[in-house]
This record gives C-alpha cells, sequence and structure tokens, in this order.
C-alpha cells in the first residue's frame, strides 16, 4: 500500500501519554533487533502490540476484516519505517499514531466524511444527544462496566465514535485530532462533547436490562 | 473557559450552564470551576450537577478501554509475514541465524 503523506515523525508525546504507554519489557531490544532487520524481533514486536493496534483499528472502523486489514498494513508500515523510530516517544504512542493515520487515510480513501456535517451542524433526531433539562437525576458512577461502556461505544455514531477513541481512549488532545481529521479544535471539543452525551443516553438505557439480567442471574 | 456569564446578575439556565461544558471539559477543569455564575449553577442544579458528574465518569472509564479486548486471527500474522517476504525493502535476516 502506497503511502504518501504519512507522519513518521516522533510526536510531541502528550502529558500523561508516557505514563499511559510505559515501556514493555523486552521492547527497546526487540526495537533495536528489528531495525537490523531480524524477523524474530518482528514477531517479538508483533506478539508485544497486536492487541493494541487490532483493538484501535477494530474500534474507529467497527469491522472484523477492515480491522484486520488494517492491522497488517500498520505492521508492515512499521517494520518498513522502523529505522526512522529514535525513541523520543513511547514506542506505542509511535505506532498507535501511524496506525491512526493509516485508518485515516484509508477512510478517506473509501469516500468517508471523518467528521460527519450532519451530526456536527444538523444532528439528526436519532443521533442528537438529548438535552438533559428536566430528566431524572440517574447517577452513572459505580454501574457502568467495561462490556457495557465498549458496546456503547461501539454503537456510537461513526463521527462521534472517531472523536471519543481517539481522546479519552487513546489520549491525543483536541488539536491533534483536529489536524488528523481536518476539522477545527472546536468542532474536536464539540463532537467529544456529543459523544459523551450520547455514551450517558446509552448506558442509562442500559442499565435495567443490566439490573434484569443480574436479578435472572441470581434466581 | 469563558468568562463572560461572570458578573451578571441573573443566575444561568440550564442551556447556558450547559453550553460552556464543551470548554469547560477540553479545559481539564472538571470539578475544578472557577466562574462564580457556572459555580454558583452547579450548586443549586441538580439535573446539571449530575451531567457534570456523569461525563466525567464516562471520560474516567474511558481509559479502561485502553486496555485492548481483541485479538486479531492467526491469519494477520500469516499475511504480515508474506508481506515481508515479498519485499525485498524489508532487508529481513532469515529466521535460522
Amino acid at each position: 500500500m502506497e503511502v504518501q503523506g504519512l507522519q513518521m515523525t516522533e510526536p510531541k508525546t502528550a502529558p500523561g501519554l508516557f505514563k499511559r504507554n510505559p515501556p514493555i519489557a523486552g521492547e527497546a531490544e526487540a526495537i533495536e533487533r528489528a531495525k537490523a532487520g531480524d524477523a524474530e524481533a518482528f514477531s517479538k514486536l508483533y506478539a508485544l502490540h497486536k492487541r493494541r493496534v487490532y483493538t484501535l483499528c477494530l474500534r474507529m472502523l467497527g469491522n472484523v476484516s477492515e480491522a484486520e486489514d488494517m492491522t497488517q498494513e500498520a505492521f508492515l508500515h512499521l517494520f518498513r519505517k522502523i529505522g526512522s523510530f529514535r525513541g523520543e516517544s513511547a514506542f506505542s504512542t509511535w505506532l498507535h499514531r501511524l496506525t491512526v493515520n493509516l485508518v485515516l487515510m484509508h477512510l478517506r480513501k473509501k469516500g468517508l466524511q471523518l467528521v460527519s456535517l450532519e451530526e456536527t451542524i444538523n444532528p439528526s433526531e436519532e443521533d442528537s444527544p438529548k438535552r438533559d433539562f428536566g430528566s431524572r437525576d440517574t447517577q452513572l458512577a459505580g454501574s457502568v462496566d467495561r462490556v457495557a461502556l465498549e458496546r456503547a461505544v461501539a454503537s456510537l455514531p461513526p463521527g462521534y465514535r472517531m472523536v471519543f477513541v481517539l481522546h479519552d481512549v487513546e489520549g491525543f488532545e483536541h488539536n491533534e485530532i483536529a489536524v488528523m481529521l481536518e476539522c477545527s479544535t472546536g468542532n474536536s471539543k464539540s463532537q467529544l462533547h456529543k459523544a459523551r452525551l450520547k455514551l450517558r443516553e446509552l448506558l442509562r438505557q442500559t442499565e435495567p436490562t443490566q439490573q434484569a439480567d443480574l436479578k435472572e442471574a441470581a434466581l | 473557559m469563558t468568562q463572560r456569564n461572570s458578573n451578571r446578575s441573573n443566575p444561568l439556565s440550564c442551556a447556558e450552564f450547559q453550553e460552556q461544558l464543551p470548554d469547560l471539559f477540553a479545559a481539564g477543569a472538571n470539578g475544578l470551576i472557577e466562574d462564580p455564575s457556572l459555580l454558583e449553577h452547579l450548586k443549586t442544579c441538580e439535573n446539571c450537577s449530575a451531567l457534570v458528574r456523569d461525563l466525567q465518569y464516562i471520560a474516567d472509564q474511558a481509559k479502561q478501554l485502553l486496555q485492548p479486548t481483541h485479538e486479531p486471527s492467526d491469519n494477520v500474522w500469516k499475511k504480515i509475514q508474506e508481506g515481508l517476504a515479498s519485499d525485498p525493502s524489508y532487508a529481513v535476516e532469515p529466521n535460522e541465524k
């Protein structure tokens, strides 16, 4: 796959991102060996990072087949360019940025609008997060498990999901997301806020089901 | 965070308060709201207070998702190996060293 314009320079790591992406045991040695073309080192790096790269692709694309194709592309690209990695940022940060850029290029080639104008300017009745005026006060805190959140994220409209995954999960800043998605910083903030509102709505809807499931399981 | 409402005498409506939320969260000011009019609204409006708590909770919970839950099929690595083998630009040493 020809990758043009893909940023291969190491990003300035956002505060906390090194903390969120700490070095992995054996990684540094594998990187150096991979730079020398050692096939076993490639295998080691793949084993260390395949799940996070694939999970990222799957969340961004929502499709197993495409996510596997992009995981393949990301690692092939990584192995081709690993010589340019200088260790100035966490390796996983570098790899994730490379992956995000590849997925976004893939989506652009498919002609998909990365930040949906409909979601941004004129949200549909179905997609629009509902205003909170006068709603009952049900706290989410402590009631949402990882599986429920994962499901809710998967059911977000693509534009909301993209910004939520990039910001709240992957830790990118709004100015970075704005560059990646070719939108304004304000747009990124707005999309993220709408994504969280929509998630709140989805998670509140799932609460009674979860409680019913728990009651059923207890019987 | 905007200060445009800080000197107003009328209390904020929920709509006015919620319009500020994207910037408030982006500024990392959750729980540290300093604008008096926003603070006053948050103290007196249970709905908006719950909304802020929930949105912060969702943002916090999202960090859990950084840990991967999905695994690619074995076919992915097989295709990567084929790609490595067929492209001389990788300059991969043979496995049997």
